[in-house]
């Protein structure tokens, strides 16, 4: 009802620019545009505040259709917008960049230009964001003909290219966090600019765990493909997979069972819990509150034990098929989940004790890092870190997937945004799920746990999307009717909440970032690199290493 | 044989190697009550001791530094001021192996050495960690060594004496730790800042700026740092023992008082988030100078029979 109504209204301020519209789901309207109509149909939807822009989707229609295809998924509630813009297949394909009037675009859009070879017009920065610097021009990974042998090095350049100067002048200069570095357990590479204490200027760049996944998805079939995505996050490996097998089994048009889609909410309950205690165990590191690390991943064992118990695993659970679940709930489990809830339940209370009357530790939490609400919804932020802010962004509650309609959860928010907020969120959101794991171990519906799939999936596209622990995580899956999928986009959502770490670390102190990076639970493994950052006068610019160094010193010198 | 005596208290006994093995003793009982605090199940005793013989081991790599001279010699500077530093205190509650009127400066000088060398060899190097860190480390020094002094002095004037043995004496009637609540806090919170112990850590925060000023040592010169620090934690606990803790005489009141020093401090380092170093510095002129100077105005008034 709702859905149907914002649709239309959707459909309405879109319909000056619509050639073409349809409605391939229920909660989804596709739009067509022409590429011209781009700016003002974004513009529309943007100021009308019809959703938020998810994801930009490309898609390669081969050789023979000689077309490329661009999506941009705006979501809003259950309800998915989607602005469609067919290009000729060259390496001319230019679409007008977005990222002025939708900042985190800028993600997206590299991500465009570099895999497919869509050229932005007007886009800031053309360096490259995923794929590495020793990568020839004009070869696209995710392009139909690409093949390994167009991928040669280029000789005489490095695959990623690290500035050597450190003195930028005066009493400035650079510090280096990562690629290796003790505050961060994945790679990552950051440059802090600081005048002494003070941060003067960040960027960063990613993509040292780039793997390639969704091009290899393309060359595995369905089920095979279950396993790889599994494997794309270690932290939170039952999203993917749920997001994967969710989107997949809605173009079979296959319906899982209840106690299924039950035990799915269950697992994704458990690894959200293991997935902010771990969380909290590294922020309190950051900020050198060691007995805090260590009693946080203390308490995580209770739960990794539960996960190992219920499916066999700690870290991959492998939970998922295609078309249901592989592991049932016994009963001595069902006990023992039920008294590790209710262990860690107790637990979590006393830590949102402690992190919000510990003084030494507010120290370090309060008021640092404060972003409001309207810059939440600027940087497009996900998950927790939006739910800090007072933005309320979670599709477990905008649009109920698994058991969640039969078992919803509440949406926890807190209003001041800064790091004890997202510490807050987190640990409320733990109270939250510990209620809602209790209430589905009680009342489980009885009944099979898996359906029949088809080996080959009939052909369609369609989205998924699932509240990982970080933030909405974003499935496009297209199948082209074969056994395997014809492209399978992910946005996790790390990427989109990177905005808030490099916006917020300027004019903080040095030993405020490691908080601040932690702040937003980075999660390396799912995205890629990119340099940005935003100067004193709160300009926004995305700059290569060499600009930045550049207007250091410029700065410096007056 | 009065040479070979003073060799023999400097090589051997008290300081030397006695003083490098009970320091390492005491880093363990540090590092064991902090994991169980934690817990953690902690380092077995020998840990601090196969860590030293590993790094004595491994090959001293010189990085692009300033000064190979000073990338030497500051780590030997540093340890030889904190095996000085132990000659003029009660060791093991045995009288000091030295003492003259006026020792008690000397071995504040002496202690605070360590501190100088590890920021002068932050700043020899080019690493930008390591400059950090260095910056911190003395930023740090200015910000507790003065209320440290203070603490300190308001024994020596209840004492009438520069003299430590002399304070240590006038000490063992005399339970300060009861007439000056607030040098005894100070005292033992300024050593851990000087120890750079959590929270007053910030100069060496891993997750900033790796290792601090000594990001750039590795091998002997990184082993001679680490002996450096425990001798200086030893010294220390003694010194706060002795001056208010009703003075340390005998082997048995040593290790009861100093052990019963380092479990607070065990306590205080796990409790504790770390402080930002502009934060450190407040702390200290906001709250610890002012505190105990009262204190030692209100100590002077009593002296004086003005109170």
């Amino acid at each position: 009802m709702n859905i149907e109504h914002s649709l239309q209204k959707a459909e309405q301020i879109l319909a000056p620019w619509n050639k073409e519209t349809t409605h391939p789901e229920s909660n989804r309207l596709d739009v067509s545009i022409a590429v011209n109509d781009l700016r003002p149909a974004v513009t529309a939807l943007h100021k009308s505040h019809c959703g938020y822009l998810s994801a930009i989707t490309g898609l390669d229609l081969g050789p023979e259709s000689g077309q490329m295809e661009a999506l941009y998924h705006f979501c809003c509630g259950a309800e998915i917008t989607t602005l469609r813009i067919r290009l000729p297949r060259t390496n001319n394909a230019t679409l007008p960049t977005i990222e002025d009037i939708i900042p985190p675009a800028t993600f997206f859009e590299r991500e465009l230009h570099e895999m497919l070879g869509f050229k932005i017009a007007g886009a800031k920065s053309n360096e490259r964001l995923f794929i590495p610097d020793d990568w020839p021009e004009d070869v696209y990974p995710l392009r139909e003909d690409f093949s390994i042998e167009q991928a040669k090095p280029v000789e005489g350049r490095h695959a990623d290219e690290l500035p050597d100067e450190g003195v930028v002048g005066g009493n400035t200069f650079v510090i280096p966090i990562g690629p290796q570095h003790p505050a961060l357990k994945e790679p990552g590479h950051f440059e802090f600019t600081v005048d002494g204490e003070i941060v003067t200027a960040a960027s960063m760049r990613l993509g040292y765990a780039h793997r390639g996944i969704e091009k290899a998805a393309e060359s595995r079939n369905w089920i095979q493909n279950l396993y790889l995505f599994e494997r794309i996050c270690g932290i939170c490996s039952h999203t993917h997979a749920m997001a994967y097998s969710m989107g997949v089994e809605k173009l079979a048009q296959v319906e899982v069972p209840p106690r299924a889609q039950t035990i799915r909410e269950l697992v994704a309950g458990l690894e959200r819990i293991h997935s902010h205690l771990l969380w909290l165990g590294v922020a309190a590191h950051e900020a050198g509150f060691d007995t805090l690390f260590m009693y946080s991943w203390r308490d995580r064992e209770t739960v990794m034990n539960l996960l190992e118990q219920l499916t066999g695993n700690r870290v991959n659970y492998s939970a998922n098929v295609l078309g249901g679940v592989k592991c049932d709930v016994q009963p001595e489990q069902a006990k023992a989940i039920k008294e590790g809830l209710n262990y860690l339940e107790t637990r979590v209370r006393h830590y949102l004790d402690v992190v919000t009357t510990d003084t030494m530790f507010l120290n370090r939490t309060r008021g640092i890092g404060t972003i409001s609400y309207e810059e939440a919804e600027e940087f497009g932020l996900l998950g927790p870190t939006a739910r800090a802010s007072g933005l309320l962004r979670d599709v477990r509650v905008e649009a109920p997937y698994a058991a969640y309609a039969y078992f919803p959860i509440s949406g926890v928010i807190e209003t001041n945004g800064d790091l004890e907020a997202r510490c807050v969120v987190r640990l409320k959101e733990l109270l939250v799920s510990c209620f809602a794991l209790r209430t589905i171990i009680d009342n489980l519906p009885a009944g099979p746990l898996t359906v029949r799939m088809p080996r080959k999936i009939p052909a369609g596209e369609t989205i998924s999307r699932v509240e990982a622990p970080r933030g909405e995580l974003f499935y496009y899956i297209k199948s082209n009717g074969g056994d395997h999928p014809a492209r399978v986009h992910i946005r996790t959502p790390s990427l989109c909440n990177w905005v808030s770490v490099l916006e917020k670390a300027v004019g903080r102190q040095l030993a405020d970032v490691p908080m601040l990076i932690a702040g937003m639970d980075p999660c390396f493994s799912c995205n890629d690199r990119l340099v940005t950052t935003r100067d004193h006068t709160g300009n926004r610019k995305t700059w290569s290493w060499k600009q930045l160094r550049e207007y250091g010193i410029e700065y410096y010198k007056r | 044989m009065n040479t070979l005596i003073s060799l023999t208290s400097l090589l051997i006994f008290p300081a030397g190697l006695t003083l490098v093995v009970v320091g390492m003793l005491y880093e363990w009982v540090d590092r064991k009550l902090v994991a169980r605090f934690q817990n953690r199940v902690g380092p077995r005793w020998f840990q601090p001791f196969a860590d030293m013989l590993k790094l004595l081991a491994k090959e001293q790599i010189t990085p692009g530094i300033n000064n190979q001279i000073l990338f030497f010699g500051l780590p030997i500077v540093a340890i030889s001021g904190a095996l000085t530093s132990a000659l003029y205190v009660p060791l093991i509650g045995l009288p000091p192996a030295y003492s003259f009127p006026g020792d008690l400066v000397v071995t504040i000088y002496l202690l605070s050495l360590l501190t100088m060398c590890t920021g002068l060899a932050g700043w020899n190097t080019s690493s930008r960690f390591s400059l950090i860190g260095a910056t911190r480390t003395l930023t740090q020094l200015f910000a507790y060594e003065a209320p440290f002094l203070l603490a300190l002095l308001g024994p020596s004037l209840a004492a009438g004496s520069w003299q430590i043995s002399m304070i240590n004496t006038y000490a063992g009637n005399h339970w300060l730790i009861i007439s000056q609540p607030v040098g005894f806090i100070v005292a033992l919170i300024g050593l851990m800042g000087k120890l750079e112990l959590p929270p007053f850590d910030a100069p060496e925060a891993e997750t900033e700026i790796v290792a601090g000023a000594l990001t750039e040592y590795s091998g002997r010169g990184l082993a001679m740092f680490k002996v450096g620090k425990s001798i200086e934690l030893i010294v220390g606990i003694t010194l706060v023992s002795a001056f208010y803790l009703g003075g340390v005489h005998g082997v048995l009141p040593f290790l009861a008082k100093t052990l019963g020093v380092l479990f607070l401090m065990t306590m205080l380092q796990s409790l504790l988030t770390r402080l930002r170093i502009d934060q450190t510095v407040g702390l200290w002129w906001r709250f610890g100078t002012i505190l105990v100077l009262a204190q030692i105005l209100f100590t002077i008034l009593v002296k004086g029979g003005l109170l």
